[in-house]
């Protein structure tokens, strides 16, 4: 008997085991990133089966090779990959959600802005959150610069532009009021400088924190609003190409790469990737993130 | 201060450390042998001599990285390996006991950690652009500091503070060796290397890793490792600290020199690449635990 509840045991996580290593999964994981850009690596697979396992059991779809059919065949695969990604960057968003970004543009980005501009006497820094969603990027990035407006950017302004084509969002993010969710990141220095008691569980943000931040409605397909949008330094687009075809995706970066400077980053989502979308700007590796770079005109390099 | 002359006999003796198990030489002369020359039975025999070599082939044919599928006897830990990662099995168990513990200048893991993640990276990248030999670059990736541990054990005291004066500076350690000991790990690893009569392709990436344009020959094996060490000190696989901060790849000069003979390299999904070894960081962590960690005695 008791042998008989061993093996038991043991075939269920054989066939646990064995469903992960269903090539479909591998299937899955290419598609989505042929289609969106988003990556998952081998080893984080079974995030991946979890996410689907969730849509699967939606779709009722019995196996990982059904649901891919869900995704690349069916007549509304569209809207069941749209639903896929959204199970993927789910809650995804929180203040200093991306120390590794952060900590590039303090270390390399920063610096290297101060220095090439300060040579042109052009003391002045704006960054784009594109895609803002409910706030909480555009207030990280206003800390940060608050923060370093002491040191590195001391006599310097800067303004933080931030858009989302959905009015609800913005409107949350103009509101600036975050529980402990979207504060779980940041340091209690910060949340005392910046914020100030809402409600018993909610802080809200400063009127110095809103102060730099720009509020504004702004599809990212609208050519005619996007080609005003210039003299950025930085462009911040996590996890919204993601959701866009192709040859929009080119159209987009295509826009970022003139909203930018010369010498200006574009950031993306942790697990995106711009690979055969645009190749004029170059990756950069910092340490832990991976940033665009639109190359400086200075230097004879091509 | 030392000299790299003064040192020479040191490393000398390196060679001959009674630590190095006696299976090593006819193993590796087995190993050399083109493939279909090779004796398994008697490589597994070999390998089951050595207690440590063959639990480290256990170990490693287990972990998700390598084989993905349970083996219980040396014999298929062998097959599902493959006779190249037995090399560098081989060579990594060699590598570790050479260095006497307290002899290290700083933590083993850390070494290891970068060694292997060069490794496998340096491999990854040589499928991805079709370099013809990924297992050597496997190899080339493994060993390429091995002057590290020359330096380690040669000149312990000295050497602890350049990697501390490295870490507070944040500069590479290539530069504070140059300036405090008068050379470079790059030199002491070509002259063990030499010793223990590593190919010269090999032998060319230990000496030239951080100086691709300067290597005599095997200039694409050199340039692979070089961009791979630099991934690798860039995705928290160097030696704790980071000393390079942002770097565009592509436009290093390692990367325009491979490009003229793998023009794959032009098209490869850096940002995949990357990707993928920011996932395999805990697997690489576990495998260092399991594999390389340094023997206590």
């Amino acid at each position: 008997m008791a042998d008989l509840t061993m093996s038991a045991a043991k075939m269920v996580t054989k066939l646990e085991a064995e469903d992960l290593r269903d090539p479909a999964y591998l299937k899955i994981r290419d598609a989505i990133y042929q289609i969106s850009g988003i990556y998952q690596p081998e080893e984080k697979l079974y995030l991946l089966a979890s996410r689907c396992a969730r849509r699967m059991m939606a779709v009722n779809a019995k196996t990982p090779s059904d649901y891919l059919e869900y995704l690349t065949v069916r007549g509304n695969r569209d809207v069941e990959l749209r639903a896929l990604l959204n199970e993927i960057t789910i809650g995804e968003t929180y203040m200093f959600r991306s120390p590794a970004q952060i900590e590039a543009m303090r270390s390399v980005i920063l610096p290297q802005l101060v220095q090439a501009k300060s040579a042109i006497g052009f003391k002045r820094l704006r960054l784009w959150s594109a895609g803002c969603s409910t706030g909480e990027e555009p207030y990280t990035l206003a800390m940060f610069l608050l923060e370093e407006s002491a040191k590195l950017l001391a006599g310097w302004t800067f303004d933080i532009l931030a858009t989302d084509l959905n009015d609800n969002s913005l409107a949350t993010a103009k509101a600036g009021i975050y529980g402990e969710y979207a504060l779980r990141s940041t340091t209690a220095v910060l949340r005392k400088k910046y914020f100030k008691s809402y409600d018993e569980k909610r802080l809200q943000v400063t009127d110095q924190l809103k102060s730099i931040v720009r509020f504004d409605r702004v599809n990212l397909s609208d050519d005619s609003k996007m080609t005003f949008l210039k003299g950025l330094d930085v462009i911040f687009c996590c996890n919204v190409l993601i959701y866009f075809d192709l040859s929009s995706k080119r159209r987009v970066t295509q826009h970022f790469y003139s909203n930018l400077l010369p010498g200006g980053h574009l950031f993306l989502g942790h697990a995106e990737s711009l690979f055969q979308v645009d190749d004029r700007f170059r990756l950069v590796h910092f340490p832990g993130a991976i940033g665009y770079l639109k190359p400086p005109i200075t230097g004879g390099k091509s | 201060m030392n000299t790299l002359e003064a040192i020479r006999p040191k490393i000398k003796q390196l060679e001959d450390m009674p630590t190095i198990p006696t299976i090593v030489q006819p193993l590796a002369a087995m190993l050399q042998l083109p493939v279909e020359q090779v004796d398994i039975e008697k490589v597994v025999e070999l390998v089951s001599y050595d207690s440590t070599i063959a639990a480290q082939c256990l170990r490693m044919s287990n972990s998700p990285l390598f084989g993905r599928r349970k083996t219980e006897t040396v014999r298929s830990a062998i097959l599902a390996l493959g006779l190249k990662r037995v090399e560098a099995i081989l060579l990594g168990c060699c590598l570790n006991r050479i260095v006497p513990s307290g002899k290290w200048a700083f933590d083993a893991v850390t070494f290891w950690r970068h060694s292997l993640g060069c490794a496998l990276v340096s491999r990854k990248m040589a499928t991805m652009i079709g370099y013809p030999d990924p297992e050597k670059a496997y190899l080339a990736g493994l060993v390429h500091d091995l002057g590290i541990l020359v330096n380690t054990i040669t000149c312990t005291e000295q050497y602890r503070k350049c990697i501390q004066t490295a870490r507070e500076e944040r500069v590479a350690l290539h530069r504070v060796e140059e300036k405090v000991l008068g050379f470079t790990h790059c030199q002491t690893g070509r002259i063990l290397g030499e010793q223990w009569k590593f190919s010269p392709d090999v032998l060319a990436v230990v000496e030239a890793h951080h100086d691709p344009e300067a290597a005599a020959e095997a200039s694409a094996l050199v340039s692979l490792v070089h961009l791979s060490d630099l991934l690798c000190r860039l995705r928290d696989l160097g030696y704790g600290y980071y000393e390079v901060m942002g770097i565009d790849l592509a436009g290093d000069g390692a990367w325009s020199a491979l490009v003229k003979n793998f023009p794959a390299l032009g098209n490869m999904d850096l940002a995949r690449l990357t990707m993928d070894i920011d996932g395999a960081m805990d697997e690489i962590a576990a495998t260092v635990e399991a594999v390389f960690q340094p023997q206590s005695t």
